[in-house]
């Protein structure tokens, strides 16, 4: 496969996912919310995992 | 034998003067003169300044006047980090490609902690590719054999902590740029959480993927060093004002009850058996431990690998687009291809991207933490490849191989979430088997004391390569 054709069927490719799963996205998605995603995923301060469930 | 000490075991010795700044410094000096001519794992090697500050260091020993946790230690700073007076070429044939009007946070922050720094490390062009070469300057020799791939992006750190050259290095992660030559190279790296180290003064490649951590023998050299390194910083918004834990403090704590898990999908598949028995047994031993050990299946990490992809694709070629608009004969082909690659989305899904990036963080942190406290999954599919045949073939073949290559890091950047590789065995070949630990936003504390646990009980962190 020559250079091009090769670039132009990786875009394609990835350009389908995203896409695909784009369409699910509900109008209030937005970019932002990763930086809350982390900051809502992290553990609670002092909380030290494993401690609080002995095995 | 300084070459397999620790940076905690150095900083120590400094601190209760049984080692001076000069001498450290010194020992690495001549090693890096006698054994970086066939390594390449230095672009600027910063001799005459190391000295000098080694020596300022100890006078202020001398007065008992101690900078930091890093008082004389030192260490080497990846080719993308402004450090006043030295050139930054990322990689490329640029002596100067990135310039910045400030000395790079991390390294200001290591250096105000009492390191030296002896100079600047080598690294893929651009900070692109996953095994180590550099057209320009070398490609970064893996020392455990010389003929293997180093890893990349982060070649030079992960080559020069683990020949001795350095006792720490600051790596960039943006696919898995530090955990890779960690890996390879047979040390210790970490990936902190998205934003938990400042991205200030130091090139970005992706600038929602990027990360600086620490690179160095043991998991508490590497908690020291984030010690230094992570926290809010006005030159870089992205940096979060999230508390700065004492990483040192529970890193004896004992690990059971803790929850971990080792993915049922994606992360074992194509995976070369040696590197699967590594990561199985140390998952094992840590359940010998007390750690709770069970599987889990992931949400799709391959969706994450393509909307992680997408964004650095878009990001990387508006940041160095100029360089492949007036200089494209300067560019390997790998780095020109992926440039060109960014240029061809259309911004609507560059910022779909975005959107479900921000969806899939929220998933995993709903399904997989709700289940575990970490996760041990493979770092590479192999052992490192030999360089020769890594860097072959057509540019189709070079993009499979450098996309497989770092297939099992690059969720986490997508994710933004810290991921701490650590060596776990040795190949039949004589070359370092790895695992990574995954753990939640900002819950770096828990992946240091769980490696800490894992170094305690094991010792493929002290090997060291014979270089002669």
């Amino acid at each position: 496969m020559s250079e091009h054709k090769f670039q132009q069927a990786e875009l394609a490719d990835l350009l389908g996912v995203i896409e695909r799963l784009a369409g699910e996205l509900s109008l209030a998605e937005e970019p932002a919310r990763f930086a809350a995603a982390l900051e809502d995923g992290a553990p609670p301060a002092g909380a030290t995992p494993g401690s609080v469930t002995p095995g | 034998m300084l070459e397999a000490s620790s940076l905690a075991a150095v900083a120590a010795a400094i601190r209760h003067g049984k080692l001076s700044a000069v001498e450290a410094t010194h020992h690495c000096l001549e090693r890096i003169a006698r054994v970086d001519g066939r390594l390449r794992a230095f672009i600027t090697v910063d001799a005459e300044r190391a000295l000098a500050a080694a020596r300022g260091l100890d006078e202020d020993a001398a007065r008992g006047r101690w900078r930091g946790p890093l008082h004389g230690v030192p260490l080497g700073f990846k080719d993308l980090c402004v450090v006043p007076g030295l050139p930054t070429s990322c990689g490329t044939r640029t002596a100067d490609y990135f310039t910045a009007d400030r000395e790079c946070t991390a390294v200001a922050r290591l250096r105000a902690a009492g390191a030296v720094s002896l100079g600047k490390l080598n690294m893929t062009e651009l900070a692109m590719g996953a095994l180590g070469d550099n057209p320009h300057h070398g490609h970064a020799r893996n020392p455990w054999t010389g003929e293997h791939c180093s890893g990349g992006s982060s070649s030079g750190s992960g080559v020069a902590v683990a020949a001795g050259l350095a006792l720490g290095a600051i790596g960039t992660d943006t696919g898995g740029s530090i955990r890779l030559p960690a890996a390879c190279c047979g040390i210790t790296g970490l990936k902190p959480t998205y934003g938990r180290v400042s991205r200030a003064g130091a090139m970005a490649l992706s600038w929602s993927n990027d990360h600086l951590g620490p690179m160095a023998r043991t998991a508490r050299d590497c908690a020291l060093m984030l010690q230094a390194m992570a926290g809010a910083d006005p030159l870089d918004p992205t940096a979060s004002a999230h508390p700065v834990p004492d990483y040192l403090a529970d890193l004896d704590a004992p690990v059971r009850g803790l929850r971990v898990g080792v993915p049922q999908n994606f992360f074992f598949q194509e995976l070369d058996p040696e590197m699967e028995r590594g990561v199985r047994e140390a998952a094992a031993l840590l359940a010998t431990l007390g750690a709770r050990v069970a599987e889990i299946r992931l949400p799709d990490p391959q969706v994450l690998n393509d909307v992680t992809g997408l964004i650095s694709r878009c990001e990387s070629s508006a940041l160095h687009g100029g360089l492949l608009r007036d200089r494209p004969q300067e560019l390997g082909a790998f780095t020109r291809a992926r440039l060109e690659l960014g240029l061809a989305v259309p911004a609507f899904d560059y910022l779909q991207a975005l959107r479900l990036r921000a969806r899939l963080a929220r998933g995993f942190t709903r399904d997989v933490w709700s289940e575990v406290d970490a996760l041990a999954v493979p770092v590479i599919p192999e052992p490192a490849p030999p360089l020769r045949t890594a860097i072959e073939g057509s540019l189709e073949d070079i993009v499979a191989r450098q996309g497989r290559f770092s297939r099992l890091t690059r969720p986490f950047n997508g994710l933004g979430l810290p991921a701490l590789s650590l060596p776990c065995g040795v190949s039949a070949a004589g070359l370092p088997l790895a695992f990574q630990l995954v753990g939640r936003p900002f819950d770096e504390t828990t992946l240091l004391r769980v490696g800490h646990a894992y170094q305690r009980a094991t010792n493929w962190h002290t090997r060291e390569p014979d270089l002669g």
